[in-house]
C-alpha cells in the first residue's frame, strides 16, 4: 500500500473514531449516518461471505449498528481501532443467535464489558497492536495474505483451509505461523 | 492456553476472532484472556487482524431504505436500565464471589443462577451449568478450602480453567490462569487451596473429542 493510501485510511479510521465520539456524546445522527454508510454494506459482505442468506444478514446488520449507537459510550479509542471494535460486536452477535438466552438479558452486553483493568500495570497496549497490525499486515506476501484472512476473518479451521486452497496442511500452519509471528515480532520491536 | 501439543494455538485464537470456535471454548477463551496478559495480548492481535480485513472489505449494497429502519430502530429503543434479574437474586450469598468474575463469565455465571442454578456435588463444592449454546457443557465450580471435587466420570476430554484461587491435583498446583487439560483416562480430583475459594470453569465434549472428525472448530452458520 502506498504511504499516501496509507494516510488516507489513518485519516479515514480517525474521522470513523470521532463520528463514534460524537455518537457516544451528542447522540449525533450524522455521525452515525456516516458510521452506517462505511460499516453497513462492509458488514452484509462479511455475513454473506459466512454463508448467512441475504435477509438474515440485514437483519443482523442492523442489530450491530444498533449496538454500535447504544454502546457508542463504550468505545475507547485507545483500545481498538474503530473497524475491530465493530467486527467484534458482530463476531458476538453470530455467536449469540445460538445461545438460549433469556429475553431479558442482552447477550451482547456480556460479551462488550470493556477488559478488566484491576492491575493497570499490566494491561496489554491494545492501540499498540492495531498499530502494527495494521501497517505490517499489508506487507505480508499474497500467499500469507490469502491464508491469514481465511483463519482470522472466514474463520476456517487449518484442514478446511488446506482443502481449500489445496495445499498441504503443513504448508497452511507454518505460512500462518510466520504470519502470526511476524506480526508479533514487530510488536516485540515497539516494546 | 492448552498444554496439549495437538493445538495449534493460532489456529484457536483465529477461529476465536472470527467467531467459528466452539461457544463453550470461546467463553474459556474470553476468561483465560481476562487472566492471562500474554492470551489477552494474542487475541487482542487475532481480532486487530479480524478488523483490518473487514475494514478493507468490499461493500455489498444494502436494501433501499435500510438507513431509514437503522434510523427508526435508534427512534425506538428505551433508555438503557440496569435492572436487577432474578439471576442477581438467586446468587444469594455467592453474589459478591460471582460479581468478582472476569466478563464475559460474570454474566454467563449470573444468567445461570436463574436458570440451571447452583448444584452441590458434596458439602464443600458445588457446580453451576452453564448455557454457551454449544453442544459441548459448560460448568463453573465452587471450590471451598481444602475440599475435594468428587471423581466424576466423563469420556472424551475436559479443560479445566481456574478462574480464581487455585487447586491441587496429580499434575500438581494450579493458579488463576492455568489451564488443565484430562483425558477420559484420567481421574481428576482436584482440592481446592485452604486459604480461599476456588473457582474453576470446565468445557467437556462428551464422547466427541475436541481435535478429530466434528474439530474444535464448527461453523456457526450453514452446513
Amino acid at each position: 500500500m502506498s504511504l499516501k493510501n496509507q494516510l488516507d485510511s489513518i485519516d479515514e479510521r480517525s474521522h470513523l473514531a470521532d463520528c463514534i465520539q460524537r455518537v457516544a456524546d451528542e447522540r449525533c445522527k450524522q455521525a452515525f449516518a456516516e458510521l452506517f454508510e462505511h460499516f453497513a454494506p462492509r458488514l452484509k459482505t462479511f455475513l454473506i461471505r459466512q454463508g448467512t442468506d441475504e435477509a438474515a444478514a440485514e437483519e443482523i446488520v442492523q442489530d450491530v449498528m444498533l449496538n454500535v449507537w447504544r454502546k457508542a459510550d463504550q468505545y475507547d479509542p485507545q483500545q481498538a481501532s474503530v473497524s475491530t471494535w465493530i467486527f467484534r460486536i458482530a463476531r458476538n452477535r453470530r455467536i449469540d443467535r445460538h445461545r438460549r438466552a433469556r429475553p431479558e438479558l442482552d447477550p451482547s452486553d456480556q460479551m462488550l464489558q470493556p477488559q478488566q483493568t484491576e492491575q493497570p500495570d499490566i494491561t496489554v497496549n491494545r492501540q499498540q497492536i492495531e498499530i502494527v497490525v495494521r501497517r505490517e499486515i499489508n506487507t505480508l506476501p499474497d500467499d500469507q495474505m490469502d491464508l491469514l484472512k481465511a483463519a482470522f476473518y472466514d474463520g476456517l479451521s487449518h484442514a478446511a483451509i488446506s482443502e481449500l486452497f489445496d495445499l498441504p496442511l503443513g504448508t497452511v500452519k507454518s505460512r500462518i505461523r510466520l504470519a502470526f509471528q511476524k506480526l508479533r515480532r514487530q510488536l516485540s520491536e515497539q516494546n | 492456553m492448552p498444554q496439549s501439543d495437538n493445538f495449534d494455538h493460532n489456529e484457536i485464537y483465529s477461529a476465536y476472532a472470527a467467531g467459528t470456535l466452539d461457544p463453550a471454548f470461546s467463553l474459556m477463551v474470553a476468561t483465560q484472556a481476562a487472566l492471562r496478559p500474554s492470551v489477552e495480548r494474542a487475541v487482542a492481535r487475532a481480532e486487530s487482524i479480524a478488523g483490518a480485513f473487514l475494514e478493507n472489505e468490499t461493500p455489498t449494497e444494502l436494501s433501499d431504505g435500510a438507513l431509514d429502519r437503522a434510523m427508526a430502530l435508534i427512534d425506538s429503543i428505551e433508555p438503557e436500565r440496569r435492572d436487577v434479574t432474578e439471576g442477581v437474586m438467586q446468587a444469594g450469598y455467592a453474589l459478591s464471589e460471582i460479581l468478582d468474575l472476569p466478563e464475559p463469565l460474570r454474566s454467563s455465571a449470573l444468567e445461570a443462577c436463574g436458570q440451571s442454578g447452583w448444584r452441590a456435588l458434596s458439602s464443600g463444592v458445588k457446580r453451576l451449568n452453564l448455557d454457551t449454546g454449544s453442544e459441548s457443557t459448560a460448568e463453573l465450580y465452587r471450590i471451598e478450602p481444602g475440599q475435594m471435587v468428587p471423581r466424576h466420570s466423563h469420556s472424551g476430554e475436559e479443560y479445566t480453567l481456574v478462574v480464581t484461587g487455585g487447586f491441587s491435583d496429580e499434575t500438581g498446583h494450579h493458579v488463576a490462569g492455568d489451564l488443565c487439560v484430562k483425558d477420559a483416562a484420567d481421574t481428576h480430583q482436584p482440592v481446592g487451596d485452604d486459604d480461599g475459594v476456588c473457582y474453576a470453569l470446565a468445557i467437556r465434549n462428551g464422547g466427541l473429542k475436541f481435535t478429530g472428525a466434528l474439530g474444535l472448530i464448527q461453523r456457526l452458520i450453514g452446513q
